[in-house]
């Protein structure tokens, strides 16, 4: 048996298809017996939909990309996975190793290349650990932080002969309990006058929302979400959820005001932009969780399920929080239709989409975004990297298990990942796409404004794009959204990929403060 | 086709007539019912002039009534039912008015006009803190959706407060949508609004609504508006809650027209009073003349006339 076969036996054997990836010469040999193979134009965009993928089924995918320069092209990518948690296994093909000594094409030191953008790296050595190697860097990617890994594939590796010995299950058991940790925060909630619970990604990556909300219940006080979660952190609809956290420490303590005690369980605190106020100083600070980092307070690794599972019998009510109703929201859709503001977009786009997937890339609206869809379990997907250009392609790879996925993008984030509608048209896969046409890189303007006055006004960051056309040169139905937005009905409809284009308001809004 | 317009005794009847002569010169116009019959086939009233059965009966060939006003109470519909007669009001020439009178009641207590007016004017001091507040992001609630309530609706928007509004007649999705409306129950308008705007018809339900029971369930130091009818309010009852609970009180109507100016409701601060004449505007004048005439001319024409009320 050849290495390439061992190769892609144990992609099989692992669970690791299908393999995305847009190959070259040097990976040719290592793909000659995977039939389960999706391409992409782009490399970063492979790694986009692995992401995407990996994220909705909690479980890896493999992405196969080309030397040290389709590395280089997916660098914002692999860097969103392991922003975004998302377990990813990243191969590339590595010269054959026989004449490295006289710097061939397409070699390069790619294991150093890649840095800490991964948690596991590795080149292969020998054919006969092909299979160990994959196994190993699955369970790796798995094993908390949840993150990418990456392995080197030398193209003459792949030629040797070698056997194949089915791998061991690669399956990872997150069953972690800590009775300490749980004593510790009921102990610390009973002691406490006023406490707030921040809840984060963690509570959608176990299914924890009916956990969360009865320990919500049970305590009476109201639940944030952390800031820009990249997931569903709760159910937002339900009457404890009282709104996000925003980036900013100053935007967190004033949220936290009158809060003595802060408890976050499966998320974390991301910060931009900076604002000199000291992060919930003068505060007891708790984080709960498998994956988080955090930067402040006490911190406990467990699985926040049956933590909060757990916790929900020590701990006693400490308040009667229950969020207000709205009515405000009404005001501000009605005073917005004339001018398309996001919130009025949003609004009907709720009618049409609520169960949908929706995957968020309209970075300077997703605030309002999602304050207006919500959370809902499985049903919202973020890059907590920053990046533009992640939404699209992640949101092809969630599509090809979801039959309904909305990605809503801005015109601006689009253009980075165009290429995509190429492998949603040649897969047949069931996206829509919602286009927020502002004119512009509309949160640049807002950070100007805010930050950096004057620069938002420089004529690099407006543009005027006919993105409907790009749709259509790539065979994909779209329209462009009159004011009344009927052509929602439109594009929820049938099961074939389109999009819709909304120009709405460019009225440039402060960024937060 | 004979027509007669009885205008109240404070609008001259000769100013009227110089115009009524070159539109409709067989009108006649008196200031009063003083006499025992007449002929005309068309009345023109306003709500200044009782209507009741004894002064229709004065009118045996009445086929067609024209109320220049928007409320009707000031006659016995049940009479008019009884012989067949046609009654149209104008209920399009003053809403506008009445809802510009109430944004100047809620911005005046918003701003706290009153004290500071009375600050620089009569005690001469220059106070630099106030108790001035922003209609942005106050609840509005409107009783009462019909023309009026639109209108205030529409005029509210701009300014940015959450808009609540309670009607037995529920507007569609579409309408409420334009109009940033939130459906509430009745109580549910009480307790959430800082200010609540009456805009319902005079009825037996109505008549009384505003007691006792009604202001214990609004917001401490809500502002209160009344420019509908003064029977839906116990005068009692509302200057026990302006002086117990902090309400604000905006009162274009009152039980009594005009009132007992000795009462109470006359003496506290946080009662601004104005003299039922919210829809009274030059603007709303000449709306009024306007589509009367207009209504009249059509009726004579033979085309139905505008704005029947349904009996």
């Amino acid at each position: 048996m050849r290495g390439y076969e061992v190769f892609a036996g144990a992609i099989k054997s692992l669970d690791l298809l299908p393999v995305f990836g847009n190959p070259g010469t040097t990976e040719l040999t290592s793909l000659k017996a995977v039939n389960d193979y999706i391409l992409t134009l782009h490399d970063g965009l492979s790694v986009g939909m692995a992401d995407g993928l990996s994220q909705l089924t909690f479980s890896p995918h493999l992405v196969n990309l080309h030397t040290i320069l389709g590395l280089g092209n997916s660098m914002a990518y692999i860097y969103s996975a392991k922003m975004n948690f998302s377990p990813v296994v990243v191969t590339a093909g590595q010269q054959d190793l026989r004449h490295m000594s006289m710097d061939p094409l397409l070699s390069g030191d790619l294991v150093g290349f890649i840095g800490n953008n991964v948690k596991y790296k590795y080149e292969l050595k020998n054919s006969a650990e092909i299979t160990d190697v994959l196994r190993k860097a699955k369970i790796e990617a798995m094993t908390p932080p949840i993150g990418p890994v990456f392995l080197s594939v030398p193209m003459n590796l792949m030629d040797e002969e070698t056997s194949f010995t089915e791998p061991e299950p690669a399956s990872l058991n997150y069953d972690v309990t800590n009775d300490e940790a749980v004593n510790a925060v009921a102990e610390l909630i009973n002691n406490s006058k006023n406490p707030a619970l921040v809840f984060g990604w963690e509570i959608d990556l176990f299914g924890a929302f009916k956990e969360a909300e009865s320990v919500a219940e049970k305590l009476g006080c109201p639940v944030y979400g952390e800031p820009l979660a990249h997931r569903a952190p709760f159910n937002s609809s339900h009457k404890m959820f009282a709104g996000n956290l925003l980036p900013g420490t100053t935007l967190i303590n004033l949220k936290l005001l009158q809060n003595d005690l802060v408890v976050f369980v499966g998320g974390d605190v991301i910060l931009y932009p900076y604002l000199p106020s000291p992060l919930l100083e003068g505060k007891k600070v708790v984080f709960v969780g498998l994956n988080i980092k955090p930067k402040v307070g006490e911190t406990y690794k467990v699985n926040v399920k049956f933590f909060l599972r757990e916790l929900l019998g020590k701990i006693a009510k400490k308040g009667n929080y229950s969020r207000p109703v709205d009515f405000q929201a009404t005001t501000k859709i009605a005073n917005e239709k004339e001018r398309m503001g996001v919130t009025y977009v949003m609004s009907k786009v709720k009618i049409f989409f609520s169960d949908y997937v929706i995957v968020d890339e309209a970075i300077s609206s997703s605030t309002i975004l999602r304050d207006v869809l919500g959370y809902s379990q499985g049903k919202y997907f973020f890059s907590k990297s920053g990046q533009l250009g992640w939404g699209s392609p992640a949101a092809a790879g969630i599509s090809m298990k979801k039959e309904k996925v909305l990605a809503i993008v801005g015109e601006g984030s689009f253009m980075y990942s165009l290429q995509i509608l190429w492998t949603i048209k040649k897969y047949n896969l069931p996206l829509k796409f919602l286009i927020l046409r502002n004119g512009g890189y509309s949160i640049l303007k807002s950070y100007s404004l805010s930050y950096s006055p004057g620069v938002e006004k420089k004529d690099y960051l407006s543009f005027n794009l006919p993105t409907e056309k790009f749709a259509e040169s790539f065979g994909i139905e779209a329209e462009v959204a009159g004011r009344d937005l009927e052509e929602l009905k439109w594009l929820e409809e049938g099961r074939d990929p389109k999009m819709l284009v909304v120009d709405v308001d460019r009225t440039i809004p402060k960024l937060f403060l | 086709m004979k027509f007669l317009t009885v205008l109240p005794e404070f609008i001259p009847s000769s100013s009227v007539k110089d115009t009524i002569n070159q539109i409709l010169p067989e009108m006649e116009i008196v200031n009063n019912l003083e006499f025992e019959k007449n002929d005309a086939d068309v009345l023109v009233a306003t709500t200044f002039t009782r209507l009741g059965r004894k002064e229709l009966e004065k009118f045996p060939n009445l086929k067609y009534l024209q109320i220049a006003s928007t409320g009707v109470d000031n006659v016995d519909l049940s009479y008019i039912k009884e012989k067949g007669i046609t009654i149209c009001n104008i209920p399009i020439a003053n809403k506008q008015s009445v809802a510009e009178h109430v944004i100047a009641f809620i911005l005046v207590f918003l701003k706290d006009m009153v004290f500071l007016n009375a600050e620089l004017k009569e005690r001469k001091s220059w106070p630099i803190l106030t108790g001035s507040r922003d209609l942005e992001g106050k609840s509005v609630g409107i009783l009462g959706m019909g023309m009026i309530g639109v209108q205030l609706a529409k005029r509210l928007l701009p300014f940015g407060p959450s808009l609540l509004y309670y009607d037995v007649r529920r507007l569609s999705t579409d309408e409420e949508e334009m109009l940033g409306l939130n459906y509430v129950t009745f109580d549910e308008l009480l307790a959430n609004s800082d200010v609540i705007s009456v805009h319902m018809p005079l009825t037996k339900d109505t008549r009384g609504l505003f007691d006792e029971r009604t202001f214990s369930k609004m917001k401490e130091g809500a502002i209160f508006i009344n420019t509908s009818r003064g029977e839906m309010v116990d005068e009692n009852a509302l200057i026990n809650a302006v002086k117990k609970k902090g309400i604000k009180a905006g009162i274009d109507v009152y039980t009594k027209e005009p009132p007992d100016f000795d009462s109470e409701l006359f003496k506290l601060e946080n009662v601004i009073c104005s003299p039922h004449i919210a829809g009274v505007t030059a603007e709303s004048q000449q709306r009024f003349l306007t589509e009367t005439i207009s209504n009249v001319l059509r009726y004579a024409q033979g085309i139905d006339p505008l704005y029947r009320v349904e009996l």
